[in-house]
């Protein structure tokens, strides 16, 4: 089956002979028409436009044209990042019918690479929440177990490529939306450092978070994919003007000498046995391996938690102030003048996440509260930076688990939006302090269910972070073993 | 903290029912108690990266790759080229 192997092997194949990009796409496609019933992974599909492209970069490599690793590899989007005249919804009924007149940077990118798109995946709406059951569409399964949430928001991306339904997929991250979803269905996640990815055509959620990185089944792959979206871009004003090496050629250095730093405070009581005993078995394999292991602290990170959900709301409620019926996207009907066409559209195009990060947004930067709310997050935001700089004077990379606990079941937490937020105090802190993290499988739970390793560097040490992670991953015998859905 | 959901729905042009209204109050309420506890510590927050600053872009015209008519297709209600809104001037 071409939709069990990894990119690298079928760009390896292709390159060869050994298949056709055509036969490659019909197999993903093929497993779609299997499975999509019971993942529900995609909001958009485009076989014909997929199909067609897979034509068309198998013609142009047998015309003997040098082409990219990436090229006629499909790769799904999440619906969060503009695609020219492809539906690009956010899983929202505000933007139910938005086809975008132009691509995403990431998109050219992939565009010149030649990369086939299967279609765009689900995610919670406007990329708020941790399970995909926020999605105004449909709620995503975890091909692992079809009773469960695959994580979030960017859970269409992670059911896909885990089911075989893609071979890689794009996601987003302002506060774990891909390490936690990788976590979840046992997949490798890379959040990048603040600005090495362009956030051009990214529909925003928090500015100062969000970054796109690459969702795949194993290490290599995601450093395929990485290596083709990051870099400068005029369009993107926070994007940082710098060299980026091959991040595939950079692998395979070992980890002899590295030091792990291990931060207490990511093994609080929120945090179940198993995965602590899990994570720290990841660690241990490395410490075998010349890895130096130490204890370190960053005693703010439980405030983190506050200070992410005050930050990333306010830029929330001022970002989706774009919505508001008039020039694209949802606009209400039987609307009495203008304030009553904003404020129906929005009543009616928003779900309820949506509406209380609007509205914390709105109150923690509201007349009175600005000073005692926000203010205060962002000085708190320096602080948890500066501590992470100090602890990167003794360790080069940082090790935690991604989530808490194992992906839950559907419904399970969906009244509970505090529950929920919660979950997300391992991932936060990286966004909040513009670091580079990786979630990579370290075992399974009781239920049976993948535990996730994070892996936290300084900024720009993505090579570090892939050379680590590929490393277990060869130690564990390779990550990229898909499930049998039923 | 009691929180007024209506004028902070107000603020933010979103319109609820009272059971809505009631709802969100509640939660909104437990959501902000959660927030609020954060440290008291010294300190500006400058929020600018120094290895990597902003650039700002000249102000000048650059052309659009994407036609005015495939914007237009995206608004709710087109007449003359133009979007549609309702009366603001009476």
């Amino acid at each position: 089956m071409l939709y069990t192997k990894s990119a690298a092997e079928l760009s390896a194949m292709l390159k060869k002979g050994e298949c056709s990009s055509v036969e490659l796409t019909k197999s993903v496609f093929d497993r779609i028409a299997e499975t999509e019933s019971k993942v529900d992974a995609y909001v958009t599909l485009c076989e014909e436009s997929a199909m067609a492209k897979a034509a068309e970069v198998d013609a142009k490599r047998a015309r003997g044209e040098e082409l990219s690793p990436l090229a006629g590899i499909p790769i799904a989007v999440k619906d969060n990042i503009c695609t020219k005249g492809v539906l690009t919804t956010c899983s929202s009924k505000m933007l139910y019918n938005f086809k975008p007149p132009y691509d995403a940077t990431v998109v050219e990118k992939l565009n010149k690479c030649d990369f086939v798109m299967p279609g765009k995946v689900n995610m919670d709406e406007f990329a708020m929440g941790s399970s995909c059951e926020n999605s105004a569409i449909k709620p995503t399964h975890n091909p692992r177990d079809l009773s469960r949430v695959p994580g979030g928001s960017s859970g269409g991306s992670a059911a896909a490529v885990v089911s075989g339904e893609a071979i890689m997929a794009l996601g987003s991250d302002t506060g774990g939306s891909i390490r936690q979803p990788a976590s979840y269905c046992g997949l490798v996640g890379l959040k990048p450092t603040y600005g090495s990815v362009s956030r051009y055509g990214l529909i925003a959620f928090a500015s100062s978070l969000d970054q796109i990185g690459p969702m795949t089944r194993t290490v290599e792959d995601a450093a395929m994919l990485y290596s083709a979206i990051c870099g400068g871009d005029e369009r993107d004003a926070t994007s940082a003007m710098r060299d980026y090496p091959d991040f595939v050629a950079e692998l395979g250095k070992g980890v002899k000498g590295l030091r792990i730093g291990i931060p207490k405070e990511y093994f609080g009581p929120g945090v179940t046995e198993e995965v602590k005993n899990s994570v720290m078995a990841a660690v241990e394999a490395l410490k075998a391996e010349g890895a130096i292991v130490k204890e370190i602290s960053l005693p703010s990170t439980d405030a983190a938690l506050n200070a992410y959900y005050i930050i990333s709301s306010a830029e929330a409620a001022s970002n989706l102030a774009r919505f508001d019926g008039v020039k694209y996207g949802y606009r209400a009907e039987n609307i009495e003048g203008l304030i009553d066409l904003y404020e129906k559209s929005r009543s009616e195009g928003f779900g309820d996440e949506v509406k209380r990060r609007i509205m914390l947004g709105t109150f923690v930067l509201s007349s009175g509260f600005s000073d005692a709310y926000y203010k205060r997050a962002k000085v708190l935001q320096m602080r948890i930076r500066q501590e992470f700089e100090d602890a990167f004077a003794d360790c080069d990379v940082i090790a935690t688990p991604t989530s808490p606990f194992t992906a839950f079941k559907l419904g399970e937490n969906v009244d509970d939006p505090l529950k929920m937020y919660a979950a997300d105090i391992c991932t936060i802190t990286v966004n909040i302090a513009s670091l580079p993290a990786i979630s990579i499988p370290c075992g399974n739970g009781v239920d049976g269910m993948p535990i996730g390793l994070q892996l936290i560097g300084p900024r720009f040490s993505e090579s570090t972070l892939f050379n680590v992670a590929d490393h277990y991953e060869k130690l564990a015998g390779g990550f990229n073993k898909l499930p049998e859905i039923g | 903290m009691k929180i007024d959901i209506n004028h902070i729905a107000k603020l933010a042009r979103l319109k609820m029912d009272e059971q809505q209204a009631e709802k969100f109050a509640s939660q909104m309420e437990g959501i902000i108690e959660m927030v609020a506890n954060l440290p008291e510590i010294e300190g500006v927050a400058t929020g600018l990266d120094t290895s990597n600053p902003m650039r700002l872009r000249e102000d000048v015209a650059v052309p659009s790759s994407a036609k005015r008519s495939e914007i237009l297709e995206n608004a709710p209600q087109v007449e003359a080229g133009c979007v549609v809104v309702p009366r603001i001037v009476e």
